[in-house]
């Protein structure tokens, strides 16, 4: 096995997996996807460790043609530092995830461990695919384990959470297909070079066409990928997805679900239309401001834990939104950094609202009433360390992401050519307040579970963590404190690319600081 | 760069020991290794040590004019942008680390007397270092980048420290409050920081080996925050105006939120006596040494951005924007904390008042272009509002958790110890002539006198009059704690000289009596051959050391009016002289003025009944249920309709006939087919 087929064997684990799960016995399932999903963790060591800085572009290239005619299509994988990066954080909260099913994989076992698996299959797949018809094939392929994930396993509104989010992600999908189909047939049209649907060439490609036909076909990627993000207006999927969804199902969600929205908009919408960008990007930064605000207003006004954490996400995902429309490089190397941040912070998050809901069985922070602590210090402990990563506290991840993607947003060379400059850094002041409100419900939040007096119903019926949930709550623990401090371990992987990126736009664009 | 001391590169260990220390029981905690208490202690307190001697060295290096040291190391870069973190070692620091780790060594020594009994006694340790090591790491910060990194640390952390005994309501509510007013200036710091770096942004992409927003440039280049500024002068990016006011003032008005809220000044202020349900030892450290003093540190090591940059090549402090209003806010703040303390009956709240009010004369120093004074009044304040503090612990711990000083009374007799350094730290806040309060109020009350901008006829007299306020309520405190006769029910316990309660009180006496004439202006220290003025020369803002002449005049006036202050008190709350309270509960010219100062001038009333539960709130449930269920919902649910209105019409054509399938699909596949054929070939 050369080192070509690698990402092959990557995408082939998890699915040799899941299909090996559906036919042996429910008892061999849990230990079978553990190893699965700890050769995935192997593997992605691999890549990391094999990863080479130097060179630019993808790495890791494997391509075989799949049709040729009437429109070419190839089995097309390869990364760069992006995709590496969301790469090893699929492995990892693949891992963490099935870990944390214990409970929830008691029922049929088989099954729900083999949909788990193709899922990371479907997820992984997005993110090294470089053939943009493999890219929709695997992007709509989490549909469908994802719908029963939900269906099957989730709490009492799961056939309405689950039909709305594939009634969501759909509606995104035919979107894409909309924009694949028509960026295909008008590439064909201009005649340039015979039309591929390979993305490093249509990245080279795409920006040749009119701007008006840019634009159009970055509508139909942008409101797919801003629905699976999500962004407002099309975020209420999410809360009643996260809401139904059982705790191990939730962490893929939050964590890579959502990102496959964030790396599809620096790749293609990014990648294909930078011009586009350029023209909209203002808006871009301001519906990501809204977001930001909005959410964190959301989620001051629920009574529900896990809508609270939800609703967090999307308040999160606005800051990728704000650093892919700044053209920044230092912003836009803060929205990558928040996609793998957020992935770790959110998995947290919904993994501990999962040991707090297991024990009080309500998410309801009217009924629980606060002084859990006393039961559960050690949940008590972690539930802290989530809670200020998520409000972006210095030393640990979020924090990162948001001061760099504030830094760099307000010094933007995009801010200085718009016409209303001052429009931009008043979007991002706005969007400041978010670190008030952040800090607001979380804290909140913290003191609705754990803070105040023992509540007699509780008294002596509540356990605290077991040996496996404390494996996972401290991994993810201290993958939080570790990029806090020393971000640049993960940086470095994708900074020449996301360098590169703006300097290519900004130059081609001449913007320059005033 | 050769022959920098070894001393001063080594300082970053002052921070990472208890870091360290914290680190080591957090960990033994989680891992499940019981440790022993005394362990715990002995790295917090070991490490606290090792800091505490470190810095004394740093200083005598230091004294003998050794230049300042700076490093960086690169914590963010990408291609164009640079975020550095690194260690800054000078003057200002020096006193700063000196201050923090012997208050903290001091606090954590009395922590072992006063929270043995308590279950979480490792885990208080644990925070106790984690928060000197965040005020520390502050301390030592090269730029305004890390200053807020450790800002916000500084801030968790007293969040853990006020909700410490999370069962308690009253703490739970506490330190959410505070947290969360500290967002609200760091907000403001956030946009500040934002906006300036903005402004200057072409200064530092010229110079992009160093990082951005630096406070000192040790290549001697300028590349720091006067470069940076004086830059945007030149390039007229800070001289265009909002509204009528400056981009600069603008800019400093904002980042100085950030210190409104942490240094607890108005309107921002209104965490800090909430802050007194966390243990006693950590209202002492919070308010003398780590928390407070941070807003005050960073305005004057930021304070270049507060100047009157007018002329690019001479910043002035005179007709400064931005200092007058730090100078209003630090008097207002003085003014109205001094009154709400005339009125509070809780030990430790009065005393949190007084820190608001004192912290207020602080920043009237630095605003007012009395530098030195007000680093001085924060140097003196430490020591003396930290023994205040620890006494009030020992009486609160004397009496089995009783707060109310209308249950105390004549506690002089069983503690002698508390009541004698109390009655230190009452006369040197005070600032009863000879002791540390007396000569750095002073100082500011004279810069405040000479003060040229706005409103300058008033401010002297405010702060004048405000320091007779405060020699009222310390010794109202003084007399209703320890003298007369005891009202409460509980038995006191006896305090002794050596315990590990009582002999920090005894060491933090000294420096409250003496630490005052290291910048004493007085010609008379010469003929105890010392040296007048040794803490304005060590700390300066500029080139040279700005001695304030002794103003003979407004120094009487001060000290009349403190005297005065404390004669009242005696004859109130001693002699009984005066009936005040009759007069205050009848009198209607008092009684609204009364209540004005008990409920704390209606602050928290404003922020949380009115502003919080009856605007923001339903405003918030109103407009998200709006939009998001109405709206939103009802679009998708159109959609529904729309879609079940199609389905309808389509079930005619899904008849469950095969060969109308067929043909469709036929129909289809040709279609394409045929579309493929004649456009995309």
């Amino acid at each position: 096995m050369g080192t070509s087929d690698i990402l092959t064997s990557l995408l082939l684990i998890p699915f040799i997996g899941s299909i090996i799960i559906g036919l042996l016995p429910n008892k061999a399932a849990r230990p079978l996807a553990l190893i699965a999903s700890g050769m995935l963790i192997v593997v992605s060591a691999y890549l990391w460790s094999n990863f080479s800085l130097d060179v630019h572009g993808m790495q890791f290239v494997q391509k075989i043609n799949w049709i040729n005619y009437p429109i070419p299509i190839s089995y097309h994988v390869g990364i760069d530092g992006m995709s590496l990066c969301l790469v090893a954080l699929t492995a990892f909260v693949t891992l963490m995830a099935v870990l944390a099913s214990e409970k929830v994989g008691e029922n049929r076992s088989k099954f729900y461990y083999s949909l788990v698996l193709l899922l990371t299959t479907s997820i992984l797949g997005v993110f090294v695919s470089l053939d943009l018809v493999q890219f929709f094939v695997l992007y709509e392929l989490e549909l469908v384990p994802m719908y029963f994930l939900i269906a099957i396993w989730g709490g009492p509104r799961r056939d309405y959470a689950a039909m709305k989010f594939l009634l969501y992600t759909f509606l995104g999908g035919i979107f894409m297909l909309a924009g694949i189909l028509y960026l295909y047939f008008q590439l064909n049209a201009a005649g340039v070079l015979p039309a591929t649907f390979d993305m490093v060439e249509l990245a080279k490609q795409a920006p040749n066409l009119t701007p008006a036909v840019q634009a159009l076909a970055c509508l139909g990627f942008m409101l797919a990928f801003i629905i699976k993000l999500p962004s407002f207006p099309f975020h209420t999927w999410l809360p009643d997805a996260h809401v139904e969804a059982p705790t191990p199902i939730s962490m893929i969600l939050a964590a890579l679900l959502l990102k496959m929205g964030s790396y599809g908009l620096v790749r293609i919408c990014m990648g294909f239309f930078p011009d586009v960008i350029v023209t909209y990007g203002a808006w871009i930064i301001a519906l990501g401001c809204f977001n930001i605000v909005w959410a964190a207003i959301a989620c001051l006004v629920q009574t529900d834990m896990k809508r609270i954490i939800a609703f967090s996400s999307v308040s999160h995902m606005g800051f990728i939104l704000v650093g892919i429309g700044s053209l920044s490089a230092l912003a836009l190397n803060g929205a990558v950094f928040q996609m793998i941040s957020h992935g770790i912070i959110s998995a947290a998050l919904f993994f501990l609202v999962g040991t707090v809901y297991d024990r009080v069985h309500t998410r309801n922070l009217v009924e629980i009433g606060g002084g859990l602590a006393k039961q559960m210090p050690y949940i008590f402990y972690f539930w802290m360390l989530a809670a200020l990563a998520n409000l972006g506290l210095p030393a640990l991840s979020g924090f990162v992401a948001e001061a760099l993607v504030f830094y760099g947003a307000f010094t933007s060379p995009m801010a200085s050519v718009l016409q209303h400059p001052m429009f931009v850094r008043g979007c991002l002041a706005f969007a400041a307040l978010g670190v008030i409100l952040t800090a607001g419900y979380m804290l909140w939040l913290l003191k609705r579970l754990f803070y105040g007096p023992e509540q007699a119903k509780w008294a002596g019926h509540l356990t605290d963590m077991t040996l496996n949930e404390k494996v996972i709550a401290s991994a993810l623990s201290v993958l939080i404190i570790f990029l806090g401090i020393y971000p640049l371990w993960l940086s470095k992987k994708y900074t020449s690319l996301t360098d590169n990126m703006c300097q290519n736009i900004v130059s081609k664009n001449k913007i320059g600081m005033r | 760069m050769s022959d920098v001391s070894p001393l001063l590169q080594s300082a970053y260990w002052i921070v990472l020991a208890p870091v360290i220390a914290a680190s080591a029981i957090i960990l033994s905690y989680l891992l499940g290794i019981k440790i022993n208490r005394t362990v715990a202690m002995g790295l917090s307190v070991g490490a606290v040590a090792y800091g505490f001697i470190h810095s004394i060295l740093i200083f005598l290096v230091l004294r003998d004019n050794a230049t300042p040291y700076v490093t960086n190391i690169d914590w963010f870069v990408v291609s164009n942008f640079k975020l550095a973190v690194g260690l800054l070692v000078d003057n200002l620091a020096a006193v700063m680390l000196i201050v923090v780790t012997t208050v903290s060594l001091l606090v954590q020594i009395y922590t072992h007397g006063y929270m043995r009994e308590d279950p979480g006694y490792s885990r208080f340790y644990a925070y106790l270092s984690l928060f000197t090591a965040s005020m520390l790491g502050l301390v030592v910060s090269t730029n305004l980048f890390q200053m807020y990194i450790f800002w916000e640390l500084v801030g968790v952390c007293s969040y853990f420290l006020i909700g410490f005994w999370w069962y308690k309501p009253s703490a739970a509510y506490a330190c959410l409050k505070a947290f969360v007013v500290n967002r609200v200036g760091d907000f403001g710091f956030l946009v500040g920081i934002l906006f300036l770096l903005l402004a200057t942004f072409g200064f530092w992409q010229a110079h992009n080996d160093q990082g951005i927003l630096m406070f000192m440039d040790p290549s001697g280049h300028g590349v720091d925050l006067s470069g940076a500024i004086q830059w945007g002068m030149q390039h007229g990016t800070l001289t265009t105006t909002f509204l009528g006011i400056g981009a600069l003032t603008l800019i400093s008005i904002l980042i100085f939120m950030g210190p409104m809220a942490k240094s607890a000044q108005v309107p921002l202020h209104v965490w800090l006596p909430d802050a007194m349900e966390g243990p006693t030892p950590i209202s002492a450290l919070i308010h003398a040494a780590t928390m407070v003093a941070a807003g005050v540190y960073m305005v004057a090591r930021a304070y270049p951005i507060w100047l009157n940059w007018t002329d690019p090549l001479h910043p002035t402090v005179v007709g400064a924007e931005g200092l007058t209003v730090v100078a209003w806010i630090g008097g207002i703040t003085a003014f109205i904390a001094a009154t709400i303390a005339l009125t509070q009956f809780d030990i430790k709240r009065t005393l949190a008042w007084s820190t608001v009010s004192q912290l207020g004369y602080m920043f009237v120093g630095l605003g007012v272009g009395a530098f030195t004074g007000g680093i001085f009044h924060l140097f003196n304040h430490a020591f003396f509002k930290a023994m205040l503090f620890l006494c009030s612990g020992v009486v609160i711990h004397g009496l089995h958790g009783e707060q109310d000083m209308r249950n105390m009374g004549g506690l002089r007799k069983p503690m002698f110890w508390t009541s004698l350094c109390f009655l230190i730290g009452t006369l040197s806040i005070s600032g009863f002539p000879g002791l540390s309060g007396f000569f750095s109020k002073d100082e500011i009350i004279v810069g405040a006198w000479d003060f040229k901008g706005y409103g300058h006829e008033i401010l002297g007299w405010l702060m004048i009059f405000t320091a007779g306020l405060t020699a009222f309520y310390m010794f109202r405190m003084y007399l209703m704690t320890f003298c007369g006769e005891y009202r409460g029910q509980a038995h006191p316990h006896k305090d002794s000289a050596w315990s590990p309660l009582t002999t920090p009180l005894l060491v933090l006496a000294v420096p409250s009596i003496l630490s005052g004439y290291l910048g004493c202006n007085l010609d008379v220290l010469k003929s105890f051959s010392l040296n007048p003025n040794a803490f304005s020369q060590f700390i300066h803002f500029g080139q040279h050391a700005h001695v304030e002449e002794p103003n003979h005049m407004v120094m009487l006036i001060s000290i009349a009016v403190s005297l005065s202050g404390m004669v009242l008190a005696f004859l109130v709350y001693m002699t009984k002289a005066l009936p005040i309270n009759t007069w205050l509960t009848n009198a209607a010219i008092c009684k609204p003025f009364y209540n004005l100062f008990y409920n704390k001038w209606c602050f928290d009333y404003i922020y949380e009944d009115i502003f919080l539960k009856k605007i923001l709130l339903p405003v918030y449930t109103g407009i998200w249920n709006l939009i998001d269920m109405l709206i939103i919902d009802n679009i998708v649910n159109l959609n529904r309709t729309l879609a079940l209105v199609a389905a309808e019409v389509l079930k005619h054509t899904e008849n469950g006939r095969g060969q109308y399938y067929a043909m469709v699909i036929f129909a289809c596949v040709a279609g394409i087919t045929l579309y493929v054929w004649l456009y995309v070939r």
